[in-house]
């Protein structure tokens, strides 16, 4: 490396530096806000969270004022708000109303579940997406890309409940000729087995989950890759490439096809920050013990701190997640520096 | 991708595996595995509420008593017999010589620890509070023990709290944080929890020591569906044997299959709607905005003539529920039930509705509709109902037509549970409202619910009405019904209750919704409901289902591993399938490849 290259790539660094902090302080003033939205947000929802819990049952007004201050609903909102503020910060998450416990507990023992099935579902869906998206773009008008794109737009379409039940419901129960090979529920069998049997019990429950989620959600990596091929077919270096004789093959996957993933990387990095949240309705067809089902559930009670927890959990992971997405763009697209 | 591609079909191969290595288990455990539609929400019962966790309670420890399985009335069970002091204040519990499924001796003692905890903690209030609210003081001594009241109260034999293990749980510090999450649990019921995975199962053991005997199982699974629609499809399939709880459409989609066996029985539940006469906080003072007219008893009854009961069971809960001629007492229990007969029984008739109506003075306009005597509003009542439940739009579009025969307009307002909940039991946002409950042997927890002293406070808070009422008759009869030790006299008073309920119409009951569950009758050989007579049961009293259960033997369980075969021979051939398409791809790839070369 010459003297000169190196004085070149210096204020480079520099920006990058500057830039990402810039883009840390704004992630931070985000989720400020949003601690603060999660606050007034849920108390806007109506129901008497108390009453609620009582519901069905049959609770003298001593035992629901008890119950009042059990979870400091019996202090004035100025000072609950305080009083969550100092908790979030602490990462104390507050106890759930329904549960009794921590709420950071809670997340702890189902997050785990929901990040191995929409962790999996990501990367299948991603692969899978971006792999149909560059072969269809390449040659657009072709079988191959009407085929694809016409069944990724259809499964697109699918409201996720009714594809989730209609796939539970065939390979799950098992209709005519078809066997229900797979479980109708949950993450692993009562019985288990250890070692690698277990780890084929848990691989047999999230084929189903697993396979709505992909379905569902693939065609967007497919579409955006297809019209960033598109874009780079057309251009000078594809034609250079095919001048000097290059299997064709080998123009898509080593030249247009790195060049075509910047707009994906985006894309990709918004679904991590989504992972977390994982997907309730996934979750709730196949009673998956995920923070899906914790979420829709403290929705029902409703479970205030609960809720606020799992939510805030979700936007600061997207949040993150947004950040990281903007600051690789910077490195990975020169182009953005400039601007 | 040629890669991935082998590594997905291989994983799918892998995945449908596992089949072989279950059905391959050696010992031919009796398991039985029920359905439920609610996950656990605390294994520590001075904190769990829900229904399932209660029902799971009921398995694995003792109460002081159990309602008996034919009667339901109280029967012995940790309690093995009783005394009640003159005053009816002070009651002497004999407790059973047992022990606890660690080999300790059951003593007075673990009762009176487990009462006076309750009493004494705010933190231990939670899941059964109001059962010693009435509670003086509580004492042992030896297996005696002595619970003094602070008024007499006739529901002392329901008790639903269960007694725990002192020497196991006085060593808990802080028991409004405590998981409980220790196995096997030490108790006193039929079985003992060995496994709960959190919001998957909760696996049950038969209890070798337990005092009546060891179940005729050896294992029970509570296996919990998040989606009612796909624990249908897993009792058809066989993931699990039993599922109750169920709605019409659910219990009839079980038609058809040979395996499967239709419980349709008298359920604990009653439908009514509830109806704004007037509501008022505990001070007195008017809350809400009910229309004025429903405050005039006349009203109501004839709102009362104009429902066809019969064709609401018919055409709302499908034929799968019984008309209501009575109130919110179900005739599943048939010792407190009270139903109209004579001059006081409404029966369906609009003519009359509308002479009632005109005679009060409801005068029609001309676009049909009534006004107020004083012809201040028009009779255009808000009926609240449940967002998504077909079952309730299907009851409005009923109701609003017959209530337009009389001249009444009738609107659906549909809010979610916590909204419909507030507007219905607090602020009183409401005219008629839908409503239920399901009641328990003894009946004293629903009769509260219409006292005065549960309608909300001044600040509008607490509460816990079902209707806002406060009828000095009705009151004067509920005391009197909790000082009646004689089992017979106070049906006679709850009877009184309930007509009161019924002519003054605060709510109006509609039917009594069947109990509608599902069983396999290839994996369970017998049940006994309870009661015996055609009762429940998931979701009934006691432990008697579950208790008696028994698994069919040897046979079935070779049907099942041929299932389960048939199941991997078709994962296996599956598999095939996907890594011969895996193939076919890598080779086309390599195909074309070659193609591009020689261009």
């Amino acid at each position: 490396m010459t003297a000169v290259e190196e004085l070149e790539q210096t204020p480079v660094r520099h920006g990058l530096l500057r830039y990402a902090a810039t883009k840390v302080g704004g992630a931070l003033l985000s989720i400020a806000m949003v601690i603060v939205a999660t606050f007034f947000l849920f108390r806007l929802l109506p129901g008497d969270p108390v009453r609620a819990l009582a519901q069905g049952r049959n609770m003298t007004p001593e035992q629901l004022d008890l119950e009042r201050a059990r979870l400091g609903l019996d202090k004035s909102i100025p000072e609950q708000f305080l009083h969550f503020v100092g908790r979030t910060l602490r990462f104390d998450l507050g106890v759930s109303y329904e549960y009794k416990r921590p709420v950071l507990d809670l997340i702890g023992e189902r997050i785990g579940a929901t990040l191995l099935l929409t962790g999996t579902a990501l990367v299948i869906a991603v692969s899978f997406g971006l792999w149909q998206g560059a072969r269809a773009g390449w040659k657009p008008g072709s079988r191959f890309d009407k085929v694809s794109t016409a069944i990724s737009l259809v499964l697109w379409s699918v409201p996720t409940f009714w594809l989730g039940l209609l796939l539970l419901m065939v390979f799950a129960a098992g209709i005519g000729p078809i066997p229900g090979i797979f479980p109708t529920r949950g993450s692993s069998s009562v019985d288990k087995p250890d070692g690698l049997a277990g780890v084929l019990d848990v691989a047999q429950h999230m084929v189903l989950p697993c396979l709505t989620l992909v379905a569902v959600v693939y065609a967007q990596y497919l579409l955006v890759m297809r019209s960033s091929v598109i874009d780079e077919v057309g251009q000078d270096y594809v034609t250079t490439a095919r001048a000097k004789g290059l299997r064709d093959d080998d123009i898509r996957r080593k030249h247009a096809v790195p060049n075509a993933l910047l707009p994906t990387v985006t894309l990709v990095f918004m679904r991590i920050g989504f992972v977390v949240g994982g997907a309730v309705t996934v979750e709730a067809i196949f009673s998956w013990p995920g923070l899906g089902q914790l979420f829709y559930e403290a929705i029902r009670v409703p479970d205030f701190t609960l809720m606020q927890g799992t939510f805030l959990l979700i936007t600061v992971s997207v949040i993150l997640m947004n950040t990281l997405a903007d600051v690789v763009y910077h490195v990975l697209d020169p182009r953005v520096r400039s601007a | 991708m040629r890669k991935l591609l082998a590594v997905l079909a291989a994983l799918c191969l892998l995945a449908a595996v596992p089949g072989t290595a279950m059905a391959a288990d050696p010992a031919p455990k009796k398991v039985i595995k029920i359905g439920v539609t609610q996950s656990v929400d605390s294994m520590n019962p001075f904190l769990a509420v829900r229904l399932v966790t209660g029902s799971i309670q009921r398995m694995i420890y003792g109460f002081l008593t159990v309602p008996d399985s034919k009667t339901l009335q109280p029967s012995p069970d940790l309690a093995e017999s009783w005394t009640t002091s003159p005053d009816g204040l002070t009651w002497t519990f004999k407790i059973r010589q047992a022990k606890w499924s660690d080999g300790q001796p059951i003593t007075a003692d673990d009762a009176a620890w487990t009462f006076n905890k309750m009493m004494t903690d705010d933190g231990a209030k939670t899941g059964n509070g109001p059962a010693v609210e009435n509670f003086q003081s509580v004492t042992a001594n030896g297996q005696e023990l002595t619970i003094k009241l602070k008024a007499p109260q006739a529901s002392m034999l329901d008790n639903p709290v269960p007694i725990m293990p002192k020497h196991v749980w006085e060593k808990v510090k802080d028991i409004s944080k405590y998981e409980a999450e220790v196995y096997p649990t030490v108790g006193s019921g039929p079985y003992v929890a060995v496994e709960h995975k959190k919001d998957q199962f909760v696996r049950l053991e038969a209890n070798p020591d337990y005092w009546r005997g060891r179940p005729k199982i050896d294992e029970l699974q509570i296996i919990f569906y998040d989606n009612p629609a796909a624990s249908i499809v897993g009792l058809k399939k066989g993931d699990i044997d039993l599922i109750g709880r169920l709605n019409p459409p659910d219990f009839e989609s079980l038609k058809g299959d040979d395996n499967i066996v239709q419980w349709n029985t008298q359920g604990r539940r009653a439908t009514y709607l509830q109806i704004n006469h007037g509501a008022t906080t505990s001070d007195d003072k008017p809350i809400g905005d009910g229309h004025p007219a429903l405050k005039d008893p006349k009203v109501r009854t004839a709102l009362h003539y104009a429902i066809d009961k019969q064709k609401l069971v018919d055409e709302v809960q499908g034929g799968l529920a019984k008309p209501a001629d009575g109130s919110i007492i179900p005739p599943l229990y048939k010792d407190f039930f009270w139903e109209a007969g004579g001059a006081e029984k409404v029966t369906f008739d609009l003519a009359k509705a509308n002479k009632i109506l005109d005679d009060a003075g409801y005068k029609k306009g001309p676009d049909g509709v009534r006004t107020m005597p004083d012809g201040s509003r028009k009779l255009q009542f808000r009926f609240s109902i449940h967002t998504d439940t077909p079952i309730e739009d299907k009851l409005a579009e009923y109701l609003t037509g017959w209530y337009k025969e009389i001249g009444i307009t009738l609107t659906t307002k549909r809010l979610d549970s916590s909204k419909f909940t507030e507007e219905t039991g607090t602020t009183a946002l409401f005219d008629i409202a839908i409503s239920g409950w399901s009641v328990n042997p003894d009946p004293e927890e629903v009769l509260g619910t219409h006292l005065c002293s549960r309608r909300p406070g001044a600040d509008g808070k607490g509460g816990g009405t079902e209707s806002f009422y406060c009828d000095p008759s009705y009151e004067s009869l509920y005391l009197e019904q909790q000082k009646e030790l004689d089992r017979g006299k106070r049906a006679e008073t709850i009877k009184k209750m309930e007509e009161r309920l019924y002519t003054d119409a605060p709510v109006i009951a509609l039917y009594y919704p069947n109990d509608l569950e599902g069983y396999r009758k290839d994996r369970i050989a017998s049940i006994t409901p309870i009661p015996e007579d055609k009762g429940l049961l998931y979701g009934g009293s006691g432990y008697w289902p579950f208790y008696t259960l028994e698994a069919v033997s040897k046979d079935g369980a070779s049907v099942d591993e041929g299932g389960s075969n048939g199941g991997v021979i078709a994962g296996v051939a599956g598999g095939v399938v996907v890594l011969a398409l895996a193939g076919f791809f890598v080779l086309r790839r390599r195909s074309s490849s070659a193609a591009d070369e020689r261009e």
